[in-house]
C-alpha cells in the first residue's frame, strides 16, 4: 500500500496536510487530512474583560477579521442583555455585505476562479488571477482591484477602521453615517451588482457552456449527500447576519431550525487523535465516521449548504441565478420555492457567485433604507439586565461561525468557545478530499493535474484553517505524501501557487 | 531635503501583535516612524496578511518599505534586507486567500494602478511565532534597534536624493 501526501497549499490560510494510504494494488485505501497546528486562542482569551472580545478575535485572522468582530458583538448583546436598535443592526449587516463582496470576488478571481478559467492542467504558475486575466480580458485585473477599493473604503469608515473593525459595541454600533456617506455606499452597491452579474457571466460562458468542464461539475468525483447547514430569515431564506440555524437532511427534508444560542443541542464535536482539529457533527444524528448519507451526522456548511436551505433567495436578481443553478442540475422543487439540495461539490463555486449577487443586491437595499442614517445607533447596556452569557452567530463566507462566551459577575471572561466556518466543514472536506482521491490516483506516481484535482476538492471549500485552529496569519503549508500500506514514505509533494 | 509635503513614503508592519515575534514587523515600522516623523512625512499601514492587499497598500506612494517577521532558518533576530527581484516571500507577505507578493505586484502592473517606484522588504527572524503573547523573545527585541536604524537610514537615503 502507498501513500500521498499534498503540501502545495499554497492557497490555504493555516497549516495542513494530506495523507493518502495506497494499496498494494496501487488504488487509494484511505486519507487523513491532518490540522497539526492548536493554539488555544480561546484560553488565551480567558482572564480578559468581555468587551475587548470583538477587537481581539477579529486578530485570529488576516481575512476575515469582519466576521469574527461581528460575531463576538453580537455574543456581547447577549452578554450585556442589550438587544441592538434597529438602525446599529442595518449597519452591522451593511459593512458585512462589502465584506462578502470583497471575500467572495476574490475567492472567484483568485483562488477558486483560477481553476476552471485556466485550466485544472495549466502549470501551477499560471492558475492565479493573472491567468484569470489573461483568458478573460486585462481589464479584469482593474475591475478586481476597483471592486476591493470601493469597498475596502466603506468597511474603513463604518468600522471605524481599516481591517480590524472598532464599531461594535454591546447594544450597538458606535459610529452612525452621513447622508454623503450613504449616498457613496448606494453608488458602490449598484458597481457591485454590476460585477456580480459580470462574474456570473463569466462562469456560464467558461464553465457551463464548456462540456469539458461542465461534467467535471457534475460528475461524481466531487459528491457528498450529507446534511446542510445556514442561518435564514423569518421566511427561511438564506441571510449572512442573524436569523436562525437551519439544517436539511440529504434528501431536502427540514431536520432541525434552532436559535444559535441552542447550539450545544444539536452539535456534538469528534475528536481524533491523529489531529487537532475536532470534527463537529449533529449530536441527534450521531457520529458514523467519514462517511455521508441520512443517517451520518456530517453536515456541510458553505454557500452551497446555505442555498440548499433557502426557500430561494431574498433579493430579485439573486433568486432567479438561484432557480438557474438547481434547474440546471436537474433538480425538482420540493417547496414552493425549494429545490432538492446539490450535493456536487464543485457547484460551490456558483452558489458562492449567487451570494456575490445577494450581497451586492442587500447592500443596495440597506443603503437605500430611510433608517440607515439615524443617529440612533446604540441601546446602552443596563447593569440589571447583566445576563454574563452569550452566544453570537452569523455566516462566515466559509461557514456558520459561533462565538460563546460566558464571565463572572464583572464580566471577566471565564470560558470562550468557538466554531468556525473551516471547522463545520472538516468532514466534508477530508470526505472529499478521499474521494477524489479514490476516483483520479490509480498510480503511485499521479501527474500534477491530477494532484489538483485533488486540491480543487478542498479549495471550493475556500477553507481557513489559521480560522479552524485559531491559528494566527501566515503561510502554511500542506503536505501531499504517498505512502505504502505500512507507513513507508514513497514519495512526498510540496509546491508553489 | 523637502520637509513637510505630503507623504510619498509607506512603511508597512505585517504580522500579528498578539502572537509573539510574528508582531516585530509592526513594532518595527511604528518605531521608524517615531524616530523620522520630525523630518520625513511617513504613512505607516499594519497588515495582517499580504498578498493583493499588500500590493494595494502601496497604491499612491512613491517609496515602499516593508517589515515582517521571517522564517529562514537563520539565528533568531537576524535581519535582513530583500530587493523586490530577489524577494520570495517573508512569513505575512503572502496570503493564502489569494495570491503571493510578485504576482500581486504584477496583477497591479497590468491594472495600471501607480506602484512605488522603490520598494525594500526587511525581516526579521522569529524565535516565537506558534504562542500568544504580547512580548517578543530576548533575541528579536535585541534586534529592533538594528533593524530601525538601518531602515531609517534608507529611507532617509531615499528622501535625500528625492
Amino acid at each position: 500500500m502507498a501513500r500521498i501526501t499534498i503540501d502545495p497549499i499554497t492557497r490555504l490560510e493555516g497549516h495542513g496536510r494530506i495523507d493518502i494510504f495506497l494499496n498494494d494494488q496501487g488504488t487509494v485505501e484511505n486519507t487523513f487530512f491532518q490540522i497539526p497546528e492548536l493554539r488555544g486562542f480561546e484560553q488565551f482569551c480567558v482572564g480578559r474583560m468581555a468587551e475587548e472580545m470583538p477587537a481581539i478575535t477579529n486578530r485570529i485572522c488576516g481575512v476575515c477579521p469582519e466576521a469574527h468582530h461581528l460575531a463576538a458583538t453580537k455574543a456581547l448583546d447577549r452578554v450585556f442583555g442589550a438587544e441592538p436598535t434597529p438602525t446599529a443592526k442595518k449597519l452591522r449587516e451593511l459593512l458585512y455585505m462589502a465584506f462578502f463582496v470583497t471575500d467572495h470576488t476574490t475567492h472567484f478571481y483568485a483562488l477558486g476562479g483560477p481553476d476552471f478559467i485556466v485550466g485544472p492542467d495549466a502549470p501551477p504558475s499560471e492558475r492565479n488571477i493573472l491567468g484569470v486575466a489573461r483568458k478573460v480580458g486585462l481589464e479584469v485585473a482593474g475591475e478586481v482591484i476597483a471592486c476591493r477599493k470601493r469597498n475596502h473604503e466603506i468597511i474603513t469608515f463604518l468600522g471605524g477602521k481599516s481591517i480590524h473593525p472598532v464599531a461594535g459595541v454591546p447594544g450597538g454600533w458606535s459610529r452612525p453615517i452621513t447622508e454623503e456617506e450613504r449616498s457613496q455606499i448606494e453608488d458602490a452597491a449598484r458597481k457591485n451588482i454590476e460585477f456580480a452579474r459580470f462574474s456570473l457571466s463569466i462562469f456560464e460562458k467558461i464553465v457551463l457552456k464548456n462540456p469539458v468542464y461542465l461534467d467535471l461539475v457534475t460528475s461524481d468525483i466531487y459528491l457528498h449527500r450529507t446534511y446542510s447547514m445556514g442561518t435564514v430569515d423569518a421566511n427561511n431564506q438564506v441571510n449572512f447576519y442573524d436569523g436562525m440555524i437551519r439544517v436539511v437532511d440529504p434528501e431536502g427534508n427540514e431536520f432541525v431550525r434552532y436559535d444559535p444560542s441552542e447550539y450545544r443541542e444539536h452539535i456534538a464535536e469528534r475528536v481524533e487523535a491523529w489531529t487537532y482539529l475536532k470534527y463537529p457533527y449533529l449530536k441527534k444524528v450521531g457520529w458514523k465516521g467519514l462517511t455521508d448519507g441520512i443517517d451520518s451526522g456530517i453536515y456541510t456548511a458553505t454557500p452551497l449548504s446555505r442555498l440548499n436551505v433557502s426557500e430561494g433567495m431574498a433579493t430579485p436578481l439573486a433568486n432567479a441565478e438561484y432557480q438557474r443553478l438547481y434547474e440546471t442540475f436537474g433538480c425538482k422543487k420540493i417547496t414552493a420555492a425549494r429545490y432538492e439540495p446539490i450535493h456536487h461539490r464543485l457547484a460551490t463555486h456558483w452558489a458562492r457567485l449567487i451570494e456575490l449577487l445577494y450581497a451586492s443586491e442587500r447592500m443596495l437595499e440597506l443603503a437605500l433604507d430611510p433608517e440607515i442614517t439615524s443617529q440612533d445607533t446604540r441601546n446602552i447596556p443596563a447593569p440589571a439586565r447583566f445576563v454574563g452569557e452569550g452566544v453570537g452567530s452569523i455566516e462566515a463566507p466559509r461557514g456558520t461561525l459561533t462565538h460563546h462566551f460566558v464571565t463572572d459577575d464583572r464580566g471577566v471572561l471565564t470560558m470562550v468557545n468557538m466554531i468556525v466556518g473551516t471547522t463545520n466543514n472538516y468532514a466534508p472536506i477530508s470526505m472529499s478530499i478521499k474521494r477524489a482521491a479514490e476516483k483520479l490516483i490509480t498510480s503511485d506516481a499521479p501527474d500534477e493535474s491530477i494532484l489538483n484535482r485533488v486540491e480543487m476538492a478542498f479549495r471550493l471549500y475556500d477553507p481557513c484553517l489559521s480560522c479552524a485552529t485559531h491559528f494566527l496569519p501566515g503561510k502554511m503549508p500542506l503536505t501531499v505524501a504517498i505512502r505504502d500500506s505500512q507507513g513507508g514514505m514513497l514519495r512526498e509533494m510540496r509546491r508553489k501557487g | 531635503m523637502k520637509a513637510s509635503r505630503l507623504s510619498e513614503t509607506v512603511i508597512i508592519g505585517m504580522g500579528n501583535r498578539l502572537l509573539s515575534d510574528d508582531g516585530v514587523g509592526i513594532a518595527v515600522a511604528c518605531a521608524v516612524a517615531e524616530c523620522i516623523n520630525q523630518r520625513v512625512k511617513l504613512t505607516v499601514k499594519e497588515l495582517p496578511s499580504g498578498g493583493i492587499r499588500l500590493m494595494e497598500a502601496m497604491i499612491g506612494f512613491k517609496r515602499a518599505v516593508v517589515v515582517d517577521a521571517m522564517l529562514s532558518g537563520v539565528t533568531p533576530g537576524t535581519v535582513q534586507r530583500f530587493d523586490p527581484k530577489q524577494f520570495v516571500t517573508t512569513k505575512n507577505t503572502f496570503s493564502s486567500h489569494d495570491t503571493d507578493f510578485a504576482t500581486a505586484y504584477d496583477l497591479g502592473v497590468m491594472a495600471a494602478v501607480p506602484l512605488p517606484e522603490q520598494v525594500s522588504f526587511w525581516g526579521i527572524e522569529a524565535g516565537e511565532f506558534d504562542l500568544f503573547g504580547e512580548r517578543f523573545t530576548d533575541e528579536v527585541a535585541a534586534a529592533l534597534p538594528e533593524a530601525v536604524s538601518r531602515i531609517v537610514a534608507e529611507i532617509m537615503e531615499w528622501e535625500e536624493a528625492a
